[in-house]
C-alpha cells in the first residue's frame, strides 16, 4: 500500500502549508444530492468532508444535502452569503447551475464532480472505479460456476456502462465463454428494486454479483442463498463476512485534500482552474480495489480518534485493507489459466500483477486496451490502442459478453 | 348546542370569511408552536430558528424572490385544483399533469421549428393541451367506467414520471450530454425571462394571477361554474337539473389539468431550461398543491394566498438545511404538523362560542 | 415459458406482495367502516422504522415487529381522530399523515442508516410439504411466517367481514352510518377500531420491510408501496379474499419487470403495474354492473348524528 508514502507527502505539503505565511482560512461548502446516510455516493463525499475538516485547522467545512438539481444555484448563493470561499457541488445535474454562480461569483472558487464545464474558478474532479471492475471482473470469471455473471445498475449511463464493460473484460479474461446479466433499476438508490433485481438474476442463474446501487442490499441478497458478490462504494463486508469477495471503494479525501491544500498554498487561485480537472484512479489513491479498507492508527496525539488516517505523519496501519477476502484466496488461486501475456498464472496471482500495473505512476495497462470488440462485433479500440479520455467518459458501447437490455446502444 | 360553563357552543351551516380566515391564521399559529418543540428537541432554540427563517425569506431581496419561484407553480397547479374539488373530483394527479406540460414544453423548444417569437406561447398552448388530455382521461373514466379518481390520477403521475424517464434516457436524450440523461438546452428563444437578480420567471407568474381571476370568474359568473357547483355538492340534484357529468366534470379536468402543465411548462422554460429527471423538475408541487387548494377552501383567488404560504414554507425548508443545519427530513415534519393542525381546525369554524345569556335554558 | 420461470415468479411474488397484503387487508377494514386512510405508506415507514429499530435493539424481529405494530395503531389512532372526532377532511388527514410518516421516520432513523440487522425474521421451509416437486419450492421455501400468516388473516378477515354479526356491523356503518346508529351501533367505535387495525396491518406490513425483506433500515424504503395498497384496496373490490390474488398478482408483476427487461424496454415495464390497476378498473367497469367495484356508500364522509 502506498498509505505511508501518502502520508509522508501529505505531511510535507501540511508543513508547507502552515508555513504558508498568513494563508487565509478557507470555508468550503458541499452540496450533495442525496441524503449523506445514502451508504453510497453523498456518504463517501461526507466522509471524505469529515476527513479534510478535522485535519486541518485552517479549514471550515458546511455541507447541505439533498439537494434538487434545479435549486443547485439557491444553496449556492446561501453558502456564499454565509461565507463560503471554496464550493463542492457533488453530481452531474448541477453542471449548469455551478456553472453559472461561478460566472456570478468571480472571487469563490467552485469544483465540480464528473462534470466537463469548467472555468477559471471553476474545476472538475472524479475518481473513477473502472480499473477496480476490470478486477473485481477477473475474480468474478474465475468463481461464477454457471458462467453467468450478474450486475444490477443504476441507470444506462456511460458511466455505468464503463464500468459494466470494465467488469465484463475482467470476467471474459479469464473465463471467455462467461457471460454478465445486467439488469437496470433506474434509480442510485432503490433497495427494494435492488432486491428484485438480484432476484431475478438469480432466478436466471447467475452466481456471482456485482452491481451499483448505494444500499447493500445486493450483497445481502446474494448472501441468503450462499452467492459471493463485490461490495459498492462503502465497505459492505460486515453486511456479509463470508460472501463479499472484494469491492471498490472510494477515498474522495485524497482528492478534497490536494485540492484544497493547493488553494490554501496559493497554487490554484480563482483564475487558474479552466484546465484543473481530476480524473483519479487506482494510481493516485482516489480508490481502491478491497473489501475492507485498511484501519490506520496514530501512535502519538491527534487532533481526533475518530479520523486519524494521516493527520499528524505519525500513522501505521494497524491493519492493512483486505483486497481479497480470504474465504476466496484459495479458489482464486486454484483457478489458473494460460495468459497470453504471462503464461500459465492464477487468477489470484493475475489480479496483484494487474493492481501494481494500475497503481504504477506510469500505468502500464488498461483494461480496455485494444483490440476490443462490442458486442455487436464492432472493432471499437484498435489494436494496441487505449481509449481516449473523451471515449471513455462517453462510452455507449457494451463490451463482448454482457447481456441484456442496453439503452442507448450505438 | 352545548354548555360548556358559562359558554355556549352552537353550530353554523356557513362560516363567515373572517372566522375561516382567523381560524386558519390560528391553526398555523399552532403548528409553528408544535415546530418549536421539534427545534428545541434539536437543540435549537426556537427563537432563533424563528428568527432566522424571519430573517432570510421575508427579510431579504433573495428570500422574497424565492417564496415567489416556489409559489409559482403551486398558484397554478392549486386554481388548477380548487376547479376541480369544487367538483367533487379528487385529482391527485396535478403532480403528472405539472410533467405532461414540462414534457410537451420541452418538445416544443427542442424538435419544433417555429419562429422564436412564437416559440414560448406554442410552448405554453402545447403544454396547456397535453395536460389538459391527461387530465381529462380520469375524468371519462370516472363517468364512463366508474374508476376511482383518486387511484386513476394517482396511478398516472407513476405513469407520466416514467414517460419521462424514458424521454431523458431515450430518445430524447441530448447529444450535447455526453451520455447523462438530460436533453439539451433549451435555446434562448425558449427560456422565460426573469425579473433581473432573482429566478422569477414573471410570465409564469402572470399567468398564474390571471388563471386565478379568470377560473374564480368561471366559477361565480358562468354556466359552467353554476353546474361543477351543483356536481359537486349534489349530484342528485345534477341529475335532476340534466346536468351532463361527462360535459361538467372533462371541461373542469381540461381546465384544472391545463393549468397544471402550465406550472409545468413555467418550470422548464424558467428554472431548468431542459428536459431532467422527474423528481428534478417537480418538488412535489403537484401534491402540495392538494394542500393549498384545499386550504383555499375552493377559492382560486384564496389559492394564490395559500401557494405563497407553501412557498414560504418551501424557502423556509431550505434555511432550516443551510443555516440551522437541521436535517432536511424535518420540512416534511413540518409540512405534516402544519396540515394536522390546519384539519384539525376544521371543525372549530362550524361553532361558535357564546356566553350563556342570563336565564337561558339548553337543549 | 419454463417450469423454472413460473417457480421463480410465484415465490417472489408471495415475498414482494406479503407488505401489500397486510397492507391492503389493514385499508380493507377502515374503508369498510367508511374512512379512507391515504397515509398508509406513512404509516408503513413508522413501522419499518420502529421495526427495525426495536428488533436490533432488543435482537429480536417478534420485538421488532410487535413494535411496528404499535406505531402503526398510534398513527392511525391519530387518523381517527382527526376524521372520526374532528370529522376532518379524510383525503388531506391521509396526506397530511403520509408527509409526516415519512419526514418523521426519516428524521428518527438517521443514526440507524446502513446497518445490518443483527438478527432477521428468517424464512422456512415447511415440512414435507417442501419436497412436492413444483410446488414445494414455488410454495413452500424462502417464505418468512408472514407470508402465511397473511394468508390465513385474509381467510379469517373475510370470515369476520361476511360471516359474523362484527362484519355487519362494520360493514352498516360504511353503508349507511345513520341506519347502523339507529340500530344501536356505536359507529364512532367501530370507525376508530377498523381504522386502528388498519394501522396495525400497515405497521406490520412495513415492518416486514426492514425486519425481513431486507434486514436494514433505510429512509423512504417503502418506496410507494402504500399507494400500491390503496390501489390494490379498490382492485380488489373490498374483499379481503380478491386481496390475496391482488397483493401477489403485484408482486409477480413487479418480480417480472426485473425479469423480462431483456425482452422489454425497462421503462415500460417499470410503469406496467400502475397502468394495469387502472385498466383492471376500466376492464371492470366495462364488465356491467356483476363486475363493478362498488365503494362502500358512505366511505369518505364523516357522520354527524342527527344529519341527513
Amino acid at each position: 500500500m502506498n498509505m505511508r508514502k501518502l502520508v509522508l507527502v501529505v505531511a510535507a505539503l501540511t508543513l508547507v502549508g502552515l508555513l504558508g505565511l498568513g494563508a487565509e482560512k478557507i470555508k468550503a461548502g458541499f452540496i450533495y444530492v442525496g441524503p449523506i446516510g445514502d451508504y453510497g455516493w453523498t456518504h463517501a463525499h461526507d466522509v471524505a468532508r469529515r476527513i479534510v475538516d478535522e485535519k486541518y485547522d485552517w479549514l471550515e467545512t458546511v455541507y447541505i444535502e439533498s439537494v434538487p438539481e434545479g435549486e443547485v444555484e439557491t444553496y449556492i448563493d446561501q453558502l456564499v452569503r454565509q461565507g463560503c470561499n471554496v464550493i463542492f457541488t457533488t453530481s452531474f445535474g448541477f453542471i449548469d447551475g455551478t456553472f453559472a454562480a461561478a460566472q456570478r461569483y468571480p472571487n469563490v472558487i467552485f469544483a465540480h464532480a464528473s462534470g466537463f464545464k469548467r472555468a477559471p474558478n471553476m474545476a472538475t474532479y472524479m475518481a473513477d472505479f473502472y480499473q477496480v471492475y476490470y478486477l473485481n471482473g477477473l475474480m468474478a470469471g474465475a468463481l461464477t460456476k454457471t458462467g453467468k455473471v450478474g450486475y444490477v445498475g443504476a441507470f444506462p449511463i456511460p458511466e455505468v456502462k464503463r464500468h459494466i464493460s470494465a467488469f465484463t473484460i475482467g470476467v471474459r479474461e479469464v473465463n471467455p465463454t462467461a457471460e454478465v446479466h445486467v439488469r437496470w433499476i433506474y434509480e442510485w438508490y432503490n433497495p427494494a428494486a435492488a432486491k428484485e433485481a438480484t432476484e431475478a438474476l438469480i432466478a436466471e442463474g447467475c452466481d456471482v454479483f456485482a452491481f451499483t446501487e448505494d444500499s447493500p442490499t445486493v450483497v445481502q441478497v446474494a448472501a441468503e442463498r450462499g452467492l459471493p458478490s463485490f461490495g459498492h462504494y462503502s465497505p459492505m463486508y460486515e453486511f456479509a463476512p463470508d460472501y463479499v469477495v472484494s469491492g471498490q471503494l472510494v477515498h474522495w479525501e485524497v482528492i478534497y485534500d490536494d485540492f484544497l491544500v493547493k488553494i490554501h498554498e496559493g497554487i490554484y487561485t480563482t483564475r487558474n482552474l479552466a484546465h484543473v480537472d481530476y480524473w483519479w484512479l487506482l494510481a493516485q489513491g482516489a480508490v481502491e480495489c478491497a473489501a475492507v479498507p485498511a484501519v490506520v492508527y496514530c501512535e502519538t496525539a491527534c487532533v481526533s480518534d475518530t479520523s486519524c488516517a494521516c493527520c499528524c505523519g505519525c500513522c501505521c496501519e494497524i491493519s492493512p485493507s483486505m483486497v481479497v477476502n480470504p474465504v476466496y484466496e484459495r479458489a482464486l488461486k486454484d483457478y489458473t489459466i494460460n495468459h497470453p501475456a504471462f503464461g500459465t498464472i492464477s487468477v489470484y496471482d493475475l489480479v496483484f500483477l494487474r493492481h501494481n500495473q494500475f497503481a504504477d505512476p506510469g500505468i502500464t495497462f488498461d483494461p480496455f486496451e485494444g483490440p476490443v470488440y462490442d458486442r455487436k462485433g464492432n472493432l471499437v479500440v484498435p489494436a494496441g490502442m487505449w481509449m481516449s479520455y473523451d471515449h471513455l467518459i462517453t462510452m455507449e458501447w457494451a463490451a463482448a459478453g454482457v447481456a441484456g437490455p442496453w439503452p442507448g446502444e450505438p | 348546542m352545548k354548555r360548556i360553563g358559562p359558554f355556549i357552543v352552537e353550530r353554523r351551516l356557513a362560516p363567515p370569511r373572517h372566522v375561516v380566515f382567523g381560524v386558519s391564521v390560528l391553526a398555523v399559529v399552532v403548528a409553528l408552536l408544535l415546530a418549536a418543540l421539534v427545534f428545541w428537541a434539536y437543540g435549537v432554540s426556537p427563537w432563533r430558528a424563528y428568527a432566522e427563517i424571519g430573517r432570510g425569506t421575508l427579510g431579504t431581496v433573495d428570500g422574497l424572490s424565492d417564496i415567489v419561484r416556489r409559489a409559482i407553480p403551486l398558484i397554478l397547479c392549486g386554481v388548477g385544483l380548487t376547479l376541480a374539488f369544487r367538483a367533487q373530483f379528487w385529482n391527485i394527479g396535478a403532480e403528472g399533469q405539472l410533467l405532461a406540460g414540462a414534457v410537451a414544453a420541452s418538445g416544443v423548444a427542442l424538435f419544433v421549428p417555429v419562429p422564436d417569437g412564437l416559440r414560448l406561447p406554442l410552448m405554453f398552448l402545447a403544454g396547456f393541451g397535453a395536460g389538459a388530455l391527461w387530465a381529462v382521461i380520469p375524468a371519462l373514466l370516472r363517468v364512463k367506467l366508474q374508476v376511482n379518481e383518486v387511484i386513476s390520477t394517482l396511478m398516472m403521475n407513476y405513469i407520466m414520471a416514467y414517460i419521462v424517464e424514458w424521454l431523458v434516457h431515450g430518445p430524447w436524450k441530448g447529444p450535447t450530454m455526453r451520455g447523462f440523461a438530460y436533453t439539451d438546452m433549451f435555446p434562448t428563444a425558449a427560456r422565460l425571462p426573469l425579473i433581473a437578480g432573482t429566478r422569477v420567471h414573471w410570465p409564469t407568474l402572470g399567468v398564474g394571477v390571471v388563471a386565478a381571476l379568470v377560473v374564480g370568474l368561471i366559477l361565480s359568473r358562468t354556466r359552467l361554474g353554476y353546474e361543477v357547483r351543483v356536481v359537486g355538492q349534489s349530484p342528485d340534484a345534477a341529475r335532476y337539473a340534466g346536468i351532463s357529468f361527462t360535459v361538467v366534470l372533462s371541461l373542469a379536468m381540461v381546465i384544472s389539468g391545463g393549468l397544471a402543465a402550465l406550472a409545468g411548462v413555467g418550470e422548464v422554460a424558467g428554472i431548468h431550461w431542459r428536459l431532467r429527471s422527474p423528481s428534478h423538475i417537480s418538488m412535489g408541487y403537484g401534491y402540495t398543491a392538494i394542500i393549498v387548494a384545499w386550504l383555499a377552501r375552493g377559492s382560486p383567488i384564496a389559492a394564490i394566498l395559500t401557494a405563497l404560504l407553501f412557498g414560504l414554507i418551501f424557502a423556509a425548508g431550505d434555511l432550516m438545511k443551510t443555516t440551522l443545519g437541521l436535517p432536511f427530513q424535518i420540512t416534511g415534519v413540518f409540512n405534516g404538523l402544519i396540515l394536522f393542525s390546519l384539519i384539525s381546525s376544521d371543525l372549530l369554524m362550524y361553532w361558535r362560542i357564546r356566553w350563556r345569556r342570563r336565564g337561558e335554558a339548553w337543549t | 415459458m419454463d417450469l423454472g420461470w413460473l417457480v421463480s415468479t410465484v415465490s417472489r411474488a408471495l415475498a414482494f406482495g406479503v407488505p401489500l397484503l397486510w397492507g391492503t387487508l389493514g385499508e380493507i377494514y377502515a374503508e369498510r367502516s367508511g374512512v379512507v386512510n391515504l397515509g398508509v405508506e406513512g404509516m408503513m415507514i413508522l413501522g419499518a422504522y420502529a421495526g427495525f429499530a426495536v428488533a436490533q435493539t432488543l435482537g429480536h424481529p417478534g420485538w421488532g415487529l410487535l413494535a411496528a405494530a404499535a406505531v402503526g395503531v398510534v398513527a392511525a389512532v391519530w387518523h381517527a381522530f382527526l376524521t372520526v372526532t374532528l370529522r376532518a377532511n379524510q383525503y388531506v388527514s391521509g396526506l397530511a399523515l403520509t408527509l409526516f410518516g415519512l419526514g418523521l421516520a426519516g428524521l428518527l432513523g438517521r443514526g440507524w442508516e446502513g446497518r445490518p440487522l443483527r438478527v432477521p425474521l428468517g424464512t422456512i421451509t415447511v415440512p414435507s410439504l417442501a419436497e412436492i416437486p413444483v410446488l414445494g419450492p414455488m410454495l413452500f421455501v424462502d417464505q418468512t411466517i408472514l407470508t402465511y400468516l397473511g394468508i390465513l388473516l385474509a381467510v379469517v378477515l373475510w370470515v369476520v367481514l361476511f360471516r359474523t354479526r362484527w362484519g355487519i356491523a362494520i360493514r352498516s356503518v360504511g353503508e349507511s352510518p345513520a341506519t347502523a346508529d339507529s340500530l344501536g351501533i356505536n359507529v364512532t367505535v367501530v370507525r376508530y377500531l377498523c381504522v386502528a387495525l388498519g394501522g396495525l396491518l400497515a405497521g406490520v406490513g412495513g415492518g416486514y420491510l426492514s425486519v425481513a425483506y431486507r434486514p436494514s433500515w433505510t429512509e423512504g424504503m417503502t418506496a410507494g408501496m402504500g399507494w400500491i395498497v390503496i390501489a390494490l384496496t379498490i382492485f380488489a373490490s373490498w374483499d379481503p379474499l380478491q386481496a390475496i390474488w391482488g397483493a401477489f398478482f403485484f408482486g409477480a408483476l413487479y418480480h417480472l419487470s426485473f425479469r423480462l427487461q431483456a425482452y422489454v424496454s425497462p421503462e415500460l415495464l417499470k410503469l406496467m403495474p400502475y397502468a394495469f390497476a387502472i385498466l383492471v378498473l376500466a376492464v371492470s367497469g366495462f364488465g356491467g354492473a356483476r363486475w363493478r367495484r362498488r365503494a362502500p356508500g358512505s366511505l369518505g364522509v364523516p357522520y354527524v348524528r342527527g344529519e341527513r
